[in-house]
């Protein structure tokens, strides 16, 4: 079943191959056609030459004719394969990485970043040579077909000496399709896990260099190295048992003819020319043993396309069209519930924030505030239940009128963009230095960003930042977007106590008029929120104003773990 | 320097197991065979069998024709796995470079490396194997067919090889157009790879910007130029067929028109059917499988290897290691700026610290503090002046006499007993299990099945990270240790716990604080303010700077605001 989709996936690729997989079945149609007639053409004209057959003196220009057409054949066919390759990759990647995007935040819960890459690069680029190589495989049919036929024109007998042959031929190629599948997903698994572990020690590379553990470190992300190699030899070992059993087949399958030719040569009812032709059909006919090459890259096509539906069938995030009706930023939670591999991380959590307020999350590790803060401005999607913005629940909203209200801040954000003004207007569609510039003086980012080489127009890649530098570059850019709804996830943790007091200050200052959801681990930021919601093993244990917490041990403990 | 890398890349590859090669050479040999007796053979059977009405002998040549394939067959199989076994250590050798070479260079997140070495390695061992195949194959097949033609008739030589050659030479002057547009498209390629790699990592940023079409864009803006290489690169392809053309079918073509003139010299119809079996049986293929193999393969191979041993930082030459006397530390007129151009980070800093003190490092984030923990943890060289452990220079002390833990954790996908004893391996089980008695790891270990289970980083919060880095240099052999705000996603309880837990461990302690509880616990105080640096106790440093005064009195207020109350 799965294996259909997979199929289904190819297909969609050749339909958008464009006119270069028509060119390409075209050219390989014609050629394989006048290859048909060669061997007939190259008998005739050695007959006629050599004497052996009366007449004929038109052979030899007929034959180059027909040489330059099959070369010309092959020039299109080779140029439209690669054309209509690369149209298929490029329908193919353009839609893996949309829906890669429309998931979003979801995905990575799957698939880890190296593991998307690989099935957007190497993945695609196989799956995308699925129609050529069926359109190939397919032109191959034509000339072993049609040299049968030529056979039994020639002579009965060198046909069923032929036919004989082929079908043990289709033998090796169906056993070699159905192994292949399965040794080339092992080895891409494989692959697939070197690339996640060195992805994971790269971002690490700090710890590894200050431990000197380089060599450690090569030898953990390469620990699939065996099983990749073993899944390697695997491969080759079905690949050298199919190539010489057609090894064998093809050869012996001519020789056949040529002797069962030969014994008609003897009785006088074949000419030397004719022999000739029939050993050329038989090589012709049987040409289905480069179908084994066809039939290993249609193998790893359809396990790079099954990789590539695995992805294609993670639900994307669907957006409304809807804009939030008017208010101030009210939000609303009503039974959220969120999962993760069966473990509750957020569990009905029913809580109203008044437009305009500014709430604390608190609660110790674990206890889900980054998950309440991730369905808060809909990163991803609740289990069960929902979340409302002014009355509007989320997933009706339009995806720019969403993203314009609301607005995010990591604690480690990844800043995307060309420049470092790029990265802080990032979210907006027509951004403005104005509100750049101001986001950025909110942030405590100004000062820094404009001791750059180039202030903001410093390209990102030249720019390197702190943990702390990136946070603030971070909170501007979510300052500069969100109009109703600020979400702050831990987002000042790597900021100086000084830092973080200015920046506090813009939040209950020019920032006040947005609602905020302040995920934060320090007494001072819930001491300065209106309401404290304290979350503990996904629920809520307790909603006021943080006085009214305070006196509670437990609620002391968050903060002090004096318990 | 690069095509020296190469080079001996590929020397080590074909050197590494001699006899494989010279089995290969064998089996080749065996494999041949058929390219030599095909024309004889059925020129016998013809002339000395069929066509003189000997049926019984040309069974009989044509028998010894089929039992040369049979050989040929199983050689072809032993020829394979002996590739095989050239090529999969070579795919090997590759990816042990490129990840070394990844993480030598030390950079964070280097995205471009995973795309290198995923889609790279793999083209490039498909075109080693391709090479070695095809060479191989046409310059045996060459010499074989040349030795039959010249023993059944010396006469069609000349009608034969100098095409075939043409073809050759025809096919080599394309060589170098080829290459550039597959040189293109591999560029392309990474490119593209790099593109949906900073998408992939960034997803939930993305998202919460609403950027997925202005992404789309970017990375599609590539995807497009990728495909475009690559019909660029089909076009040359296709007109390499050219060469294969003169070479496979120009033999064929001149020999039909010399026949005439072949029969006169007192040839027989046989030996020219033998000779077209020579060229179509054997030469056509052979030529055919080189062309096709070099031109794409070759390029393939020469461009990949370049771009893969290449683009790597050539390793730094490791210097041998001292084992300081002591963890004491001594920093004399430090400079360092990150760039020539750039203005100094630490400016003439002068420093001591004594064997088993504990330091908190304070001061606003941008200040230097993170640069300061990388010169004293030898990561970082400093311009001007000296940082000694023990005597020794930061960056030539042991790695195992001192640890620096990051702001960002790290932990590994391993079991969480690996990720503890890191840099312990013979840590004993008591120890361990003190560990993480000593920063309450019990909990993670007991949600995680025990020590042994696999855990996914991803799966842990940036706090219980910091935990498990904090666990394994607790068991590290490191008597200093350095703390850059290590702690920062802790809980303030937790953090105490976890210097305490260090302080009490002996040996020199340097915390950069995030928190300014930190500065309290220590022993003394070094105030970085921008301008000026100051040493001293707490006591002391709440007079001497005002900057200290200001984060001290900041966290008072709010530490216990409503016992005040």
């Amino acid at each position: 079943m799965s294996s259909r989709a997979a199929d289904q996936l190819i297909s969609a690729a050749a339909r958008h191959s464009g006119r270069w997989l028509w060119l390409l079945a075209v050219t390989a149609l014609a050629g394989s056609v006048a290859e048909l007639f060669l061997p007939m053409a190259l008998g005739r004209t050695l007959d006629a030459l050599a004497g052996t057959a009366p007449g004929g003196h038109g052979w030899l220009p007929a034959t180059v004719l027909l040489v330059i057409f099959v070369v010309v054949c092959d020039a299109l066919g080779v140029l439209s394969s690669g054309a209509s390759g690369a149209h298929a990759a490029l329908w193919l990647r353009r839609r893996v990485v949309g829906h890669i995007l429309a998931v979003g935040a979801a995905m990575t819960r799957r698939f880890t970043t190296g593991d998307l890459v690989t099935r957007a690069g190497v993945n695609v680029e196989e799956a995308a040579r699925a129609p050529e190589a069926v359109v190939t495989a397919a032109s191959l049919v034509i000339p072993s077909a049609g040299s049968v036929v030529a056979l039994a024109l020639i002579d009965p007998w060198l046909a069923a000496t032929l036919v004989t042959g082929l079908l043990a031929i289709v033998g090796v190629v169906r056993a070699f399709m159905r192994k292949t599948t399965a040794a080339a997903a092992g080895y891409q698994q494989a692959q697939g896990e070197i690339a996640a572990r060195l992805v994971g020690a790269l971002a690490g590379a700090s710890t590894i260099t200050a431990a000197g553990t380089q060599d450690q470190e090569v030898g953990r992300v390469l620990t699939p190295l065996p099983r990749l190699r073993a899944h390697g030899l695997a491969l080759w070992r079905l690949h050298a048992r199919a190539g010489v059993q057609a090894a064998v087949v093809i050869p012996l399958l001519e020789t056949a003819v040529l002797a069962v030719g030969g014994l008609r040569l003897a009785s006088g009812d074949l000419t030397v020319g004719e022999l000739l032709a029939g050993a050329r059909y038989a090589v012709l006919g049987a040409g289905l043993g480069s179908a084994i090459g066809y039939a290993g890259r249609l193998a790893r096509a359809r396990s790079a396309a099954h990789r590539l539906e695995r992805l294609l069938t993670e639900r994307p995030l669907s957006y409304g069209s809807r804009p939030p009706a008017g208010g101030r930023g009210r939000l609303e939670f009503r039974r959220v519930t969120v999962r993760a591999n069966g473990t509750p991380l957020l569990s009905d959590i029913d809580l109203v924030v008044p437009g305009g307020c500014c709430v604390a999350v608190v609660g110790r590790s674990g206890s889900g505030k980054s998950s309440l803060a991730a369905v808060a401005g809909r990163l991803v999607d609740p289990d069960w239940g929902s979340v409302m913005l002014d009355g509007v629940p989320l997933p009706e909203i339009g995806r720019d009128h969403l993203r314009r209200a609301v607005g995010y801040a990591f604690e480690r954000p990844v800043l995307l963009g060309a420049t470092v003004g790029d990265a802080v207007g990032f979210g907006q569609r027509w951004p403005d230095a104005g509100r750049i510039h101001a986001a950025s003086q909110d942030a405590c980012a100004d000062a820094f960003i404009r001791r750059l080489p180039r202030g903001y127009a410093t390209p990102m890649a030249e720019a390197p930042m702190s943990g702390g530098q990136a946070q603030r570059v971070g909170l501007a850019r979510a300052f500069a977007q969100a109009e109703r709804l600020l979400i702050l996830d831990d987002a000042m943790s790597s900021l100086d106590t000084l830092t973080e007091r200015q920046v506090s200050r813009a939040l209950t200052g020019r920032l006040a008029d947005r609602t905020r959801l302040v995920v934060a681990h320090r007494v001072t930021t819930a001491a300065r929120a209106d309401q404290v919601v304290w979350l503990e093993n996904g629920r809520v244990r307790a909603h006021g104003t943080h006085e009214s917490l305070w006196d509670d041990p437990d609620y002391r403990a968050v903060f002090q773990g004096a318990s | 320097m690069r095509g020296g890398l190469v080079r001996i890349f590929l020397r080590r590859s074909l050197s590494r197991e001699p006899y494989r090669i010279a089995r290969l050479g064998a089996w080749s040999l065996a494999e041949v065979v058929p390219a030599f007796a095909g024309g004889h053979a059925v020129a016998r059977a013809v002339d000395d069998g069929f066509a003189a009405g000997r049926p019984g002998t040309g069974l009989a040549w044509l028998a010894l024709l089929a039992a040369s394939w049979l050989l040929a067959a199983v050689a072809a199989r032993q020829i394979l796995l002996n590739i095989a076994a050239v090529v999969e250590p070579f795919r090997d050798d590759l990816l042990t470079h490129v990840v070394s070479a990844a993480l030598r260079a030390g950079r964070d997140g280097d995205a471009a490396a995973v795309a290198r070495m995923n889609h790279q390695v793999e083209l490039a061992r498909d075109a080693f194997g391709a090479i070695i195949t095809v060479v191989r194959s046409f310059v045996f097949t060459l010499v074989s067919v040349a030795l039959g033609m010249m023993t059944l008739a010396p006469a069609v030589v000349p009608l034969v090889l100098p095409p075939v050659l043409l073809g050759l030479v025809l096919f080599l002057v394309s060589l170098p157009a080829l290459a550039r547009r597959q040189r293109d498209f591999i560029l392309a390629d990474e490119r593209t790879a790099s593109a949906v790699a900073v998408m992939a990592g960034g997803l939930r940023d993305v998202a919460a910007c609403g950027a997925e079409v202005r992404v789309a864009a970017t990375v599609g803006r590539e995807i497009g130029d990728q495909a475009r290489a690559a019909r660029a690169l089909a076009r040359v392809t296709a007109t390499r067929t050219l060469s294969l053309a003169v070479g496979g079918w120009l033999p064929i073509l001149l020999l039909l028109a010399g026949t005439p003139w072949l029969i006169g010299q007192g040839l027989t119809a046989g030996v020219v059917l033998g000779a077209l079996t020579y060229v179509m049986q054997s030469l056509t293929p052979a030529l055919s499988g080189l062309v096709q193999g070099l031109g794409v393969s070759g390029v393939r191979l020469a461009v990949t290897l370049e771009r893969i041993l290449g683009s790597a930082a050539t390793p730094e030459v490791t210097e041998p290691r001292t084992r300081p006397e002591g963890t004491g530390l001594k920093l004399s007129g430090v400079v360092f700026a990150y760039g020539p151009e750039a203005e100094p980070v630490i400016d003439g800093l002068d420093l001591v610290v004594p064997e088993g003190d504990h330091l908190a490092v304070v001061g606003p984030s941008g200040i230097g503090k993170s640069t300061l923990a990388g010169l004293v943890a030898g990561v970082l060289r400093p311009a001007e002046g000296s940082v000694l452990i023990g005597g020794v220079p930061a960056s030539k002390a042991h790695e195992a006499a001192r640890a620096l833990i990051p702001q960002e954790a790290y932990v590994f996908h391993g079991s969480l007993a690996d990720n503890l004893t890191y840099l312990a391996p013979e840590a004993p089980a008591g120890a361990v299990d003190e560990a993480v008695a000593a920063f309450g790891l019990a909990d993670l270990a007991q949600r995680f099945d025990g020590y042994h289970a696999e855990i996914d980083p991803a799966e842990l919060s940036a706090g219980e990270r910091q935990l498990i880095a904090l666990a394994r240099t607790y068991l590290s052999p490191a008597r200093l240790v350095v703390l850059d705000e290590a702690t920062c996603h802790l809980d303030p309880a937790a953090e105490a716990r976890a210097e305490a837990a260090f302080a009490a461990r002996g040996g020199t302690l340097i915390v950069v604080a995030h928190r300014i509880s930190s500065a309290l616990r220590a022993r003394r105080v070094l105030v970085m303010d921008g301008t000026r640096v100051l040493l001293g106790t707490h006591e002391e440093l709440v007079g001497a700077s005002p900057l200290y005064a200001d984060l001290v009195g900041l966290w008072a207020d709010h530490r216990l605001p409503h016992s005040l109350a």
